[in-house]
């Protein structure tokens, strides 16, 4: 008979064996795959993300000399493209005003020319203050501070070639977001975003033709900052010397909803749109996809968040793949019974070990599939939308066959190694005792020891360093992730739970105190449960430790979750400023904050956004009403330096002209409590007036403030010394849930009032990893974790009730009533559950509480304090209870159709 | 007295697919208080299933069986566990020790399911060691003791409740000649102190010699006592 036969034989006769093998490899395939594609989907997720947020996906620059309508003919005209949009940019050497008698000059800047519809097609380049008035500019907050102007002032402008240009001021204009489109383009025809110009001044195209680009020669190249004139050369944008002094450009937007959710297929599939333009262009235009440089971090990104993810969930693989293990302990007499057989019938020890090990390999293969069907059908619940995107198959088919290829590798390790020892005392049962007794290779080694030491060193040299975000040359925020911030986990994780098996197995063995406890709660039975758990001491401690470690999955992925959407709704919060915020249609005082009052509306209070110059340099004034503010928006101390969030609204309170600054203004201009401060504050019409405060103390953070330089004082004070009492907006809290408030108040408020609320505001540090959703990844781990608990006590018991079939016969056979019987497997079965549950409920708060530290960097502000979800944690803590009480169901049946006699008649 | 009186007692194992075998066929039997009984018979012709029908381990299919003047089918199961817990000793041919307990605590298992002091517990099993000979194993593990010796302490945990009836199941057949006839003429000797009555099932002559009645059984049927 071939050895093939033997085996399919062997995984069809024992199909007890058989079974438990596969429950172990079928959970942690499923598990694998379903967080595989929970990477697929969150690629898509974050793909989508990614280019929403970018204003234009391409820039055509048009070569001087070739036709703009031709070129933006040819780009409309492809499929795949929505809106093309002429854009002209203009550099200047340098610009100058003249203000109160004297004049300043500041460096190299740029003068961009679009048409009205620009602005509202790619949100840039939106005034916050005036507007872009024909024949005038609007320029950056940048430009404003570097020469002193507010609107109504003019700039002299010398460009390129020596010609200049003057233009009034009518407005102040947003540069967020802008800086792709307004730095300079490098030699590979890719949008340089760093540190692009910030003196930037905006007007209608047709004025920039007329007014700027009719006085630059057409050689002329821009000038080198490096050697520019004037001051503020130091802060300028280092623009290449070569660039030419002006550029023709259209910024297309593509349709989206055709963009593959793969980030490497969509990167594809925007060079395939590059390719289709480019070729009937005829070098009349260079594309610069910036939607192509925008996905190419994600990339590198995602790959990390996908270790991240797989990082998350590794604990429930190997618990999984434990199982197998368990699976092997519980049915190991069937193993010795069949290899007895196969000897007897002449098998040789090689193929005896060929036929068992391809049984392993067979079941696990079968094992592997299963669960990859399983994970896939669960993906596809839980994230079908991002699956079904274009472009994620070949993905899908890569995620599904790792999953099988890993887990049947892993699944058939696991298993060899118990079969090995199986075998071995099936070949020489006299060692068996000896074997026993013997302690097993790691505990000897003190492998558990070795690796929380490695772990602790790790963590040392490594300065328990994690994520950390940071910029990448796009200006985008992304993650920066060393390896080694999973190795130290990873050997602590490791260490602790071979010191855990260790610390069980030697409680258990010393089972005196067990079996008295047991005996007094549950009467004889319990005993003979306490005896029991110290016979099968290895099986009871790795029982325990597979309950342990599921708990504490499960506790410290709920921890993480928890503390995530707290600093997620945190940093919204601090965005928005409240849970509502609401912006009048015009120029509205006070008087508007009583519209709000309404259902679902608790708190509302005014809320002034005003540009005001600390000498040279502008920043935005926080006016705010000290006695409503703390009802609406969330203060907390760690705001404040050197006092709490009660002490600094006192400060404001105690004086009308108080005023909180930022730590960087303090630290720029040397303030200390006390110190009168002159601030420039725009009246009603526009002009500066200079208004007197007093330092009153150091904000770091507060609710809508910029991270860098920002100031806080009162509203009604700035109100009356500026004499302008217009409002920016109002913040509200919302009484219950935020979207029907929001809902409500809109409705209300009617149109022309803006309403943002925190469900529609992402938080500021919304990277590629950040901005994933974990809900479904905690779902999958959290409830492979509960089948996992649940699998292994039922393994546990059953693998006892065969093991103590005998036993349990000679016990009836003696007089045992059935609530003694019982007694003795809920002993076995409570012991082994508390002792799980407890220890895995405070190890996973720890290791969630390890995991916050290790990434501290993706929260903004970080966690003080991780949540603790005690609801979410006592449900899985009744899950886990109720499989436990399961698992006593049916081993209780199994119990009571034991066949005494024929049980005793076994030998 | 009559400890034990069964008639026509039948018990057919019925399963799909295989033809129904009969284990035990119209049986009548009677013990009287005092006496022991031996039953001889090969392999598979009914003897242990006739003795789970007289423990109450197994529930006949027809006819009635008394013990100790209870009628089994009358009593629920926990009545029939409490009937074997304080009045029938049983012992089996492979001993049905608890590998996990010392030899004291399997001794004295019984009498922790009927809820004896601890105390209680230790002296009996003590006492009923020492009949048996084995006073120095008391605090002994179970695979530290020989064949004989398990067998030994399989005899005394039956002894220790002061049973009105032992039913034995081959109690030699796990042993060595030697050993054989040691735990049998114990068993033999210590039911007679007691006056209780002992049903041995046995396939080898030479233990059934020793009963006072002896019976032969073949596929099922009770074909014959033989005076001892």
């Amino acid at each position: 008979m071939t050895l093939a036969r033997h085996v399919i034989r062997l995984v069809v006769r024992e199909p007890r064996r058989s079974l438990a093998t596969l429950v172990g490899v079928t959970i942690a395939a499923a598990l694998i795959t379903s967080v595989l594609l929970f990477g697929v989907a969150s690629g898509a997720t974050v793909t989508r993300r990614a280019l929403v947020g970018l204003p234009v996906d391409a820039q055509v620059v048009v070569t001087p000399g070739s036709d703009v309508a031709a070129a933006q003919a040819i780009a409309a005209a492809d499929p795949s493209v929505r809106t093309v949009s002429p854009f002209e940019l203009a550099h200047f050497d340098s610009a100058a005003a003249s203000t109160s008698g004297s004049t300043t000059q500041t460096s190299v800047g740029v003068l961009v020319g679009i048409d009205p519809s620009y602005s509202t097609r790619t949100g840039l380049f939106q005034p916050s203050s005036g507007t872009i008035a024909p024949g005038e500019i609007g320029i950056s907050r940048d430009l404003a501070s570097n020469l002193g102007v507010v609107p109504g002032d003019s700039i002299t402008f010398t460009l390129p070639g020596g010609g200049t240009a003057t233009l009034r001021i009518s407005g102040i204009v947003s540069i967020d977001g802008a800086d792709l489109v307004l730095g300079p383009i490098d030699a590979a025809h890719r949008a340089a975003g760093t540190n692009p110009p910030t003196n930037v001044a905006v007007m209608g195209r047709s004025d920039l033709e007329s007014a700027v680009l009719a006085k630059i020669p057409a050689t002329a190249t821009a000038a080198d900052p490096a050697t520019a004139a004037g001051g503020g050369a130091a802060n300028a944008s280092p623009v290449f010397a070569s660039d030419p002094a002006a550029r023709r450009e259209l910024h297309v937007q593509l349709d989206h909803a055709q963009l593959p959710g793969d980030p490497i297929a969509a990167q594809t599939w925007l060079d395939s749109v590059r390719h289709r333009v480019e070729r009937q262009a005829a070098g009349t235009f260079t594309w610069v996809d910036d939607a192509s440089a925008s996905l190419e971090p994600l990339a590198a990104d995602l790959a990390w968040g996908q270790i991240l993810f797989i990082f998350l969930a590794l604990p429930g693989i190997l618990l999984a793949l434990a199982l197998s293990r368990l699976a092997a302990d519980a049915t190991a007499d069937a193993t010795r019974r069949h290899a007895a057989l196969l000897r007897a019938r002449g098998a040789t020890r090689r193929r005896l070990r060929g036929v068992f090990v391809g049984a392993i390999v067979l079941t696990a293969i079968i094992g592997s599939v299963l669960g990859v069907l399983l994970g896939v059908s669960i993906g596809f619940v839980l994230f079908g939308r991002e699956l079904l995107s274009a472009g994620v198959q070949e993905a899908l088919v890569r995620a599904g066959l790792i999953a099988i290829v890993l887990t049947t590798a892993l699944a058939t390790l696991s298993a060899v190694i118990p079969l090995r020892d199986q075998l071995r005392e099936e070949i020489a049962a006299g060692r068996q005792e000896l074997q026993r007794n013997r302690p097993p290779r790691w505990q000897r080694l003190y492998l558990d020891v070795l690796a929380l030491v490695l772990g602790a060193v790790v963590y040392v040299v490594a300065g328990g360093s994690g994520i950390h975000p940071v910029l990448n040359a796009e200006g985008n925020p992304t993650v920066t992730l060393a390896l080694t911030s999973f190795i130290a986990p990873l050997l602590f994780w490791l260490g602790g739970t071979l010191l855990l098996l260790r610390l069980a197995g030697a409680f258990l063995r010393r089972g005196g105190r067990i079996e008295r406890v047991l005996g007094r709660l549950l009467g004889p039975g319990g005993g003979l449960a306490g005896r029991s758990l110290t016979a099968r001491a290895a099986a009871a401690s790795r029982i325990i430790v597979v309950l342990a470690l599921a708990v504490g999955f499960a506790s410290s992925v709920l921890v993480f979750d928890a503390t995530y959407r707290q600093q997620q709704r945190v940093d919204a919060e601090l965005t928005l400023g409240a849970d509502l915020r609401a912006v009048p249609p015009a120029s509205a005082n006070v008087g508007v904050v009583g519209h709000l009052a309404g259902r679902g509306i608790a708190a509302s209070t005014p809320f002034v956004d005003r540009v005001v110059y600390v000498g040279p340099e502008a920043q935005d004034l926080l006016a705010i009403d000290v006695a409503t503010l703390p009802r609406v928006a969330p203060l907390a101390d760690g705001f404040f330096q050197g006092t709490t969030a009660a002490g600094a609204l006192d400060a404001l309170r105690a004086r009308p002209d108080a005023i909180l600054v930022s730590a960087e203004t303090a630290k720029d201009y040397s303030i200390i409590p006390g110190d009168r401060i002159r601030i420039r504050v725009p009246d009603a019409n526009g002009n500066l007036k200079t208004v007197d405060f007093t330092m009153a103390g150091v904000a770091l953070e507060f609710p809508t403030a910029p991270k860098d330089a920002f100031l806080v004082a009162n509203r009604a004070y700035v109100a009356a010394q500026s004499g302008d009492d217009r409002i920016s907006f109002v913040l509200a809290r919302a009484d219950g849930d935020v979207g029907r408030a929001s809902a409500d108040l809109i409705r209300r408020l009617g149109a022309g009032w803006q309403v943002s609320d925190l469900r529609t505001t992402s938080a500021r540090l919304a990277n590629s990893i950040t901005s994933v959703d974990l809900t479904s990844l905690v779902l999958l781990d959290v409830g492979f974790a509960v089948i996992i608990a649940a699998v292994g006590v039922a393994l546990f018991l059953l693998a006892g009730l065969a093991e103590r079939r005998r036993e349990f016969a000679t016990l009836v056979a003696i007089g045992a009533e059935p609530r003694q019987l019982r007694a003795s497997i809920v002993g076995e079965a409570l012991f082994v559950g508390v002792a799980g549950i407890a220890i895995g409920l405070v190890t996973g708060t720890l290791v969630g509480v390890a995991l916050l530290q290790i990434l501290a960097g993706v929260f903004d502000p970080p966690a003080d304090v991780p949540a603790i979800p005690l609801g979410l944690l006592a449900a899985v803590t009744a899950v886990v209870v109720a499989a436990l009480g399961a698992a006593l169901v049916v081993a209780d049946r199994g119990l009571s159709r034991l066949s005494v006699v024929a049980a005793l008649r076994e030998r | 007295m009559t400890v034990v009186c069964c008639q026509a007692l039948t018990r057919r194992y019925v399963e799909p697919g295989i033809e129904p075998v009969t284990a035990v066929d119209s049986v009548d039997l009677e013990v009287e208080a005092g006496s022991f009984v031996a039953i001889e018979g090969p392999s598979g012709s009914g003897k242990t299933t006739l003795l789970g029908l007289l423990a109450g381990l197994e529930e006949p299919d027809g006819g009635s069986i008394m013990v100790l003047g209870h009628d089994l089918s009358r009593l629920s199961r926990i009545e029939r566990a409490r009937l074997r817990q304080r009045r029938v000793g049983i012992v089996f041919q492979s001993f049905g020790l608890i590998a996990s307990l010392r030899v004291a605590d399997n001794v004295g298992l019984p009498l922790a399911l009927a809820g004896v002091p601890e105390a209680a517990r230790e002296s009996r099993s003590l006492a009923v060691l020492e009949e048996v000979g084995l006073g120095s194993a008391f605090g002994a593990r179970i695979d530290e003791l020989s064949g004989g010796e398990r067998q030994r302490v399989g005899v005394a945990r039956a002894l220790v409740i002061e049973p009105a009836l032992i039913l034995a199941d081959e109690p030699t057949g796990s042993l060595d000649e030697e050993n054989a006839a040691g735990v049998l003429r114990l068993l033999a000797d210590a039911v007679r102190r007691r006056g209780a009555s002992l049903v041995l099932v046995t396939h080898d002559p030479a233990s059934a010699a020793l009963a006072d009645h002896r019976y032969r059984m073949l596929d099922g049927r009770l074909t014959a006592g033989v005076p001892a």
